[in-house]
């Protein structure tokens, strides 16, 4: 089909960045990206979006869709390649119940609307890997962040306390991984579950290398904000699923009270689900949404996104490996533990989030708390797939978000232990449309420092979801089952200026872009020089020349230079 | 009734998800049925004669059916009779039923079934009654009879139902079996690894794992994995 002149007719745009609230308006795009309707000159393709929603494509800032990790969650589960999507015809097969298949992650963001997904967490030596998976997702954009939090050599330059070295090594690696920003799973806990440990606390030291997590983390957002990359620290919190870890997750807020940047965030705390829970044991668990909610809202430098559990099939797999021996412990589930030299580890695991399992309500119950108590401003849509759960519900927790009502059927079906572990059943806030397309679209692309995405002003990439939903008429409130089935199904989606998908049907693909940050000329990496020879000469199981990834055989990179 | 037989010998194998629901339609429907002759979807009748005498749930397999698979998968209710040998996944996740088997049945005979009975009055090959891999649990309900010898892979991930084997049996029976009852008339090889409950019964020879105890009521294990499955000699 090729990149055509588009002119979208008469659609009921929402762009929560550029203040237009449901108004009845024309787009216009030209060679991929929004155009002012003057600079449309010669064939134009009309599309007729009379009384339909038009709103930028979604944008996924925290799944995982590539690397090791979810390759060997594929290798695993065999059982969830049964599940045949797609057979191939002029589009290739696409596979699997949640965790998908390259070809299926591609084709299922496009057919929700949803244009741009990050992986969250890359193990850095296995960034080859990784663009190499990303490199196999069609239509969508996308982005991969590297681990820090474990890395020997952070923990060196977090006990030296310099920030110099640090910078130095965060903008090598980025520029070696061609990765996007600076992840970071539970600090220190991943390295101390290689003696078969974890932290408990922000001060657990971590041994032979005189290190806390407080400190690992106040070291590399000081980094970080040095570089003024981008995006922020993306933190995976310590005690991530331990009962009572919603307090570490608030102190853990506040290592960040002195950090303050005019564009974004300083500190991005991810799938916060799994960081909120209240009592001591899973007997007496309960939410502590709350607190965190209100500590968010009342700070101005912190963004989270849900990581929301949804009933049915699920995959756990993180960078967390201790935490996920705990699950294997508690279920008894199959299990694989991974172990990156030097550098980070992980763990997968099957799970299925039953409505009356009452750990599971309650996690369910939490994710929706913090969705709804959260200003809309803070808080992004995940299910940190596939964690929680596949991301083609998004659209069911847009609903969930925007109807009381529909909470209410849901909360019926679900244990009645949330009555008294969460607050959920009396919350009777309700998010509007322009909110729930803001915290999937404006809000993700700002937290990761994407200026083209999320928004259909002048300049932006012409990625664009149409939706049979007249925002002027519906009420979300009521029209619940109706808005979720409009959300899941796009007319349209649009990816860079060409048509994908047309009445929810795939119609072509596409290849989109990886975005990769180089803040190379902001650092002098001699300062690292001797350490790196150091540790490649004798620690790393490969040499210098052949860590990373060349620019040139990635399929369509796109460098974004900082400073 | 309904009466299936193969027009030519197969040189590629069928793949034929029937069950005793097709007895219940005419002759021209039933020959409408969409099956995989290779890689080909094809209509059934194009491989079958079909012919159908009286309205009885029930469907009677005559001449060489060894190379077609997954008949009586999914099954509900109802029978099937098979005059000679059937091919792999025969009354695979069975839920109810009967299905009777005159000669051999290929692998996987019955995996994952939950209920239902099947005889087979010859041998049976490997992975009977076990899970498919990847998934949590094997056969979990349901009856099947074996009147002459078994393969490899017995039962495994078995959550429950009963397997009898009057003959011999191969190596891995009961591999991480949950619940439910395997009985082998004769000998057999290694048995119960990693199993967490259920009963297996031995009547000839078979090879104990060391991580067994022997208990008052047989060999009590696997211990590996805290089991409390009983491997008992008949």
């Amino acid at each position: 089909m090729g990149i055509m002149n588009l002119h979208i007719k008469n659609g009921i745009v929402i762009d929560t960045k550029n203040g237009i609230k449901a108004e009845k308006m024309d787009i216009f795009v030209k060679g991929g990206k929004i155009v002012q309707e003057s600079e449309i000159e010669g064939d134009v393709k009309v599309i007729d979006a009379s009384n339909k929603l038009v709103v930028a494509g979604g944008v996924d800032m925290h799944a995982h869709i590539a690397g090791s990790k979810i390759n060997s969650g594929r290798t695993m589960r065999p059982e969830e390649m049964r599940i045949v999507r797609q057979t191939a015809g002029k589009l290739r097969t696409s596979m699997g119940r949640v965790l998908l298949t390259s070809p299926a992650i591609g084709y299922e963001y496009a057919k929700m609307g949803y244009t741009t997904s990050f992986e969250a967490a890359s193990p850095p030596i296995g960034s080859l890997h990784t663009h190499e998976e990303l490199d196999s997702i069609p239509v969508i954009d996308k982005a991969m962040l590297p681990v820090f939090g474990n890395w020997h050599l952070v923990f060196k330059y977090t006990a030296e306390k310099d920030t110099e070295k640090m910078k130095a090594l965060i903008a090598w690696a980025i520029e070696r991984t061609k990765g996007f920003g600076v992840k970071v799973v539970n600090p220190g806990g991943v390295e101390k579950w290689m003696y078969g440990g974890n932290v408990t606390s922000l001060d657990d030291p971590v041994e032979y290398f005189n290190v806390t997590p407080r400190e690992i983390i106040t070291e590399l957002v000081k980094a970080t904000e040095g570089l003024n990359l981008p995006h922020s620290v993306h933190l995976h919190c310590n005690r991530l699923g331990v009962p009572g870890n919603y307090e570490t997750t608030i102190e853990t807020m506040k290592l960040v009270s002195g950090f303050k940047n005019d564009e974004r965030q300083v500190l991005h705390v991810t799938h916060v689900q799994f960081n909120s829970y209240s009592g001591s044991s899973w007997r007496d668990v309960g939410s502590g949404a709350d607190e965190i909610a209100k500590f968010v809202n009342k700070a101005d430098n912190i963004t989270i996104d849900m990581g929301q559990p949804v009933f049915g099939h699920a995959t756990a797999m993180t960078g967390d490996a201790p935490f996920q021996f705990n699950l294997h412990k508690l279920l008894g589930a199959k299990w694989i533990n991974k172990d990156v030299e030097l550098e980070t580890g992980a763990g997968i695991i099957p799970l299925v989030y039953l409505p009356k399992n009452p750990v599971h309500a309650v996690q369910w119950a939490i994710g929706l708390e913090l969705g709804l108590l959260t200003d809309s401003d803070k808080v992004v849509i995940s299910t940190d797939f596939p964690n929680g759960g596949p991301y083609t519900k998004y659209p069911y927790i847009m609903a969930m978000l925007m109807s009381a009502k529909m909470r209410e059927k849901e909360i019926a079906n679900a244990s009645p232990y949330i009555q008294k572990a969460t607050n959920l059943p009396s919350i009777d806030a309700e998010k509007t449309l322009e909110e729930t397309i803001h915290m999937t679209r404006a809000l993700p692309a700002r937290i990761l420092g994407l200026q083209t995405k999320g928004h259909l002003g002048v300049g932006g990439d012409a990625d664009i979801a149409i939706y049979d939903l007249n925002p002027l008429e519906v009420d979300p409130s009521t029209e619940y089952e109706v808005v979720e089935k409009a959300l899941s199904t796009p007319i349209y989606t649009i990816k860079g200026g060409e048509i994908v998908v047309k009445d929810g049907e795939l119609v072509q693909e596409v290849w989109g872009r990886t975005y990769w940050i180089d803040a190379m000329s902001q650092v002098s990496t001699e300062v690292i020089e001797e350490d790196l020879d150091d540790y490649f000469t004798h620690y790393y199981t490969i040499q210098r020349y052949n860590y990373g990834v060349e620019e040139a055989w990635l399929r369509a990179p796109e460098k974004i230079v900082v400073g | 009734m309904m009466v299936l037989k193969p027009k030519t010998d197969f040189a590629v194998t069928v793949e034929a998800e029937i069950t005793p629901e097709l007895a219940t339609m005419s002759v021209e429907e039933a020959s409408k049925f969409k099956v995989y002759h290779g890689r080909e979807q094809v209509s059934l009748g194009e491989l079958f004669e079909i012919t159908k005498e009286g309205d009885d749930k029930k469907l009677v397999l005559e001449g060489d059916f060894s190379r077609v698979k997954w008949i009586g998968a999914r099954m509900e209710d109802g029978e099937i009779i098979v005059k000679g040998s059937i091919g792999a996944h025969c009354g695979a996740y069975m839920k109810g039923g009967r299905i009777e088997i005159e000669g051999d049945a290929d692998d996987w005979l019955g995996a994952e079934m939950s209920g239902g009975e099947i005889v087979v009055k010859g041998n049976a090959r490997n992975l009977v009654g076990c899970a498919y891999y990847g998934d949590m649990k094997g056969m979990s309900g349901g009856r099947i009879l074996i009147e002459g010898n078994a393969g490899n892979y017995i039962g495994e991930k078995m959550a429950g139902g009963e397997i009898e084997i009057k003959g011999d049996a191969g190596d891995f029976i009961g591999t991480e079996m949950t619940n439910g009852v395997i009985i082998i008339h004769r000998s057999c090889g290694f048995a119960g690894g990693d199993m967490k409950g259920g009963e297996i019964r031995i009547g000839g020879e078979f090879d104990l794992l060391p991580s067994f105890k022997k208990g008052d009521e047989g060999y009590v294990g696997d211990i590996n994995v805290g089991g409390k499955g009983v491997i008992r000699q008949i």
